[in-house]
């Protein structure tokens, strides 16, 4: 029986998947809400059921059933990292395979709090802060103590927390507080938050460390024991929900800038702490580590994104196979190993060429807190050349009205250049030349953050 | 505020309906438990601990989801040709036209003589912890401009509405926590204190004279 898939996600990584199921002569089915109507990822799918939510698993598995689906493709937030739904899929009366990890791996590194759990077993850096979710806010408070008199300790001049929803993700449920007289009113705020995005109120707290890198250690590992990385990114550029905005591959770049520690070092060693965990906890499918590197050069591990990541196409994207012609595609690569195949290459198969930015374009006002605009999208028209992908589902046709219920990301540019100074300017030239038009309903004109792009992209890399 | 009551009764007495289109609430196998020009009734009892009739049933992974009726009247324009098919979420699939009780009839006409704070955005509302307090201890707390009654939760993003209108006391709220609003709907309905007596004279009369 042929293989048929269903996408369980919308937007550009719905349109992404899609593209793979194809490369790899598998049929797909989607699912939409009523907001998504108009998407392209509804429009270019052969076969499209409506549902009533994303975050609705029997009305996904009905239709899995319905379009007689045998594996589901869960993309990246929604189902992606529920070790449940991952669960429900192999155990079911009728199973379907879920594209990602063993539910068994996704329930040990999906929460944070058993990441730091494992990591801190294996000997692996973690910030300080709770190993697991805080309920009670007397407890809390006491944890909040005790992290500040920690900073003092370490002579931090201006000590803060990070206070995080625990079943949180994307940025989403953080609030720093500088003083332990303003925690209270945080921690009931995320506790609140966290219950009604989450369906769990519960919360940790951290150390929020300071003038450091976010970087990411991107992994393909298969279910015969096999595991290679696809190299670093840096994730250093966010907005103020900490939520990415411009991602660099290679992680750092010491040609391009320098760094006050062994810039090769840190890269070489973060891989191996991923390595070494993901051999650890048997991981078999793709999977994003993802750390911190403070000035004095320390990584520590944030967490593990047990799916797919938005920014995997960077990675692809400065990476070679031998044998294989152009750059990989991490999406194909998730999607094959998940049905069982070996990789067909080893680690010195891989390497690297050329340094790879995604710009995650967004209808947003930077200068006012990033807030998200609302409103119809008239005109998309992304600068083209042969060193630029962009993957969209906005219609190149007619006028797309930003669904409120969901971000509103609008497209992804995946620029590539020889060198990072090269691609730097591309994507200069890429963000100057693209054009994006729109109206609110109070006929003002689209906010984009292109703006906001084009002056951070002098930041990238640099410490 | 004066408004002409008489008119606006006289307009519902011409047209006390109002149809709701019923849309499958998710994706399953359906399955019709009403007929055409059947009456309906919606749920009763204090709380609403009483469903209303039953209108259909969704199957989904051999799990069956009983969808009643939210309101009384009349079904019409029923979609007897999708009964035992998978059917996916969002389609019309009835109507049930509802005539206006004499509380329903208060609400709409109130919307004419209360200060309606609305929506900003179509987006997911919630009362504030605050507000939500008191309104629960108090029933109709004051509000005066400056305060943040209501959370707006857009594109996953929380931020605060800060009520800049004459002050007074929360008569009403419109929405449900945490449901989707339409841009311009009504959020809450606030009456200067010194209005009070009028607008009980406007419930009043509505009562006395709506049948």
């Amino acid at each position: 029986m042929k293989e048929r898939i269903l996408i369980a996600n919308r937007g550009e990584i719905a349109i992404r998947i899609m593209q793979a199921c194809e490369a790899l002569g598998l049929d797909h089915v989607v699912v939409y809400t009523p907001e998504d109507r108009y998407s392209m990822h509804v429009r270019m799918a052969a076969k499209a059921f409506q549902i009533a939510s994303y975050k609705d698993p029997n009305d996904i598995f009905e239709v899995a059933d319905h379009a007689k689906c045998t594996a589901i493709h869960p993309g990246y937030g929604f189902f992606s990292e529920n070790f449940r739904f991952a669960r429900r899929a192999a155990m079911r009366s009728r199973p379907v395979r879920f594209i990602g990890p063993r539910w068994e791996v996704i329930r040990d590194l999906g929460s944070k709090i058993n990441t730091k759990k494992v990591a801190k077993d294996l000997g692996i850096p973690v910030i300080p802060g709770t190993d697991r979710p805080i309920y009670n806010e007397i407890e809390a408070e006491g944890i909040a103590e005790w992290l500040f008199l920690l900073q003092k300790e370490q002579g931090v001049t201006h000590p803060s927390i990070l206070v995080k929803a625990s079943a949180g993700g994307g940025g989403m449920g953080i609030e720093e507080v500088n003083h332990l007289n303003t925690f209270r009113r945080v921690y009931r705020r995320i506790q609140s938050y966290s219950k009604r995005q989450f369906g769990d109120e519960g919360v940790l707290i951290e150390q929020c460390l300071r003038d450091y890198h976010h970087l990411e250690v991107q992994l393909v590992c298969s279910q015969h024991s096999e595991i290679s990385h696809f190299g670093t990114r840096n994730c250093t550029i966010q907005s103020t929900g900490r939520q990415k905005r411009v991602e660099v591959a290679p992680g750092f770049d010491p040609d391009y800038c320098t760094y006050p520690f062994n810039a090769q070092k840190v890269l070489e060693r973060i891989v191996a702490y991923s390595v070494k965990m993901a051999k650890h906890v048997q991981y078999d499918n793709v999977g994003t580590w993802e750390w911190v590197v403070t000035r004095d050069g320390n990584p520590y591990l944030l967490e593990v994104n047990t799916r797919i990541q938005v920014e995997n196409g960077i990675s692809a994207r400065i990476a070679r196979i031998k044998g294989t012609d152009g750059y990989p595609n991490i999406v194909k690569e998730q999607i094959r190993v998940a049905f069982g195949d070996r990789l067909g290459y080893s680690q010195e198969d891989i390497s690297f060429s050329g340094t790879s930015i995604e710009l995650r374009i967004v209808a947003e006002d930077a200068r006012r807190g990033f807030k998200p605009w609302c409103g119809a999208i008239t005109r998309f028209a992304p600068y083209q050349a042969d060193w630029v992908n962009v993957h969209t589902h906005i219609p190149p046709d007619l006028s797309y009205f930003i669904p409120t219920e969901y971000d509103p990301n609008l497209a992804l540019a995946i620029i590539w250049g020889q060198n990072t100074a090269e691609a730097v300017e591309r994507a200069h030239i890429f963000i100057k030349n693209t054009q994006i038009e729109g109206k609110d309903s109070h006929d003002q004109t689209i906010i984009t953050n292109l703006p906001y792009l084009q002056e951070k992209l002098n930041d990238v890399l640099k410490f | 505020m004066d408004i002409d009551l008489n008119a606006l009764l006289e307009t519902y007495r011409k047209n006390p309906f109002e149809d709701h289109v019923l849309q499958s609430v998710h994706t399953g196998i359906i399955t019709f438990k009403v007929q055409e020009d059947q009456e309906v009734h919606g749920p009763e009892g204090k709380w609403h601990q009483k469903p209303g009739t039953l209108l259909y049933q969704l199957e989904r992974e051999n799990n069956i989801k009983k969808i009643y009726s939210p309101c009384s009247g009349t079904i019409i324009d029923l979609r007897r040709d999708l009964n035992g098919s998978f059917t996916e979420a969002g389609v019309d699939l009835m109507s049930i036209r509802h005539r206006l009780d004499k509380d329903e009839v208060i609400d709409r006409i109130l919307r004419d003589v209360l200060i309606l704070f609305t929506a900003p955005q179509r987006a997911r509302y919630l009362l504030s912890p605050e507000f939500a307090v008191k309104i629960e201890k108090q029933g109709q707390p004051s509000i005066q401009p400056g305060d943040e009654p209501i959370i707006m939760s857009l594109m996953k993003r929380d931020t605060n509405l800060v009520y800049s209108s004459t002050p007074g006391v929360i008569y009403k709220v419109y929405f449900q926590q945490g449901a989707l609003v339409e841009e311009g709907a009504p959020l809450l309905g606030i009456c200067q204190e010194e209005n009070l007596s009028y607008i009980q004279q406007v419930v009043n009369k509505i009562k006395t004279e709506w049948e």
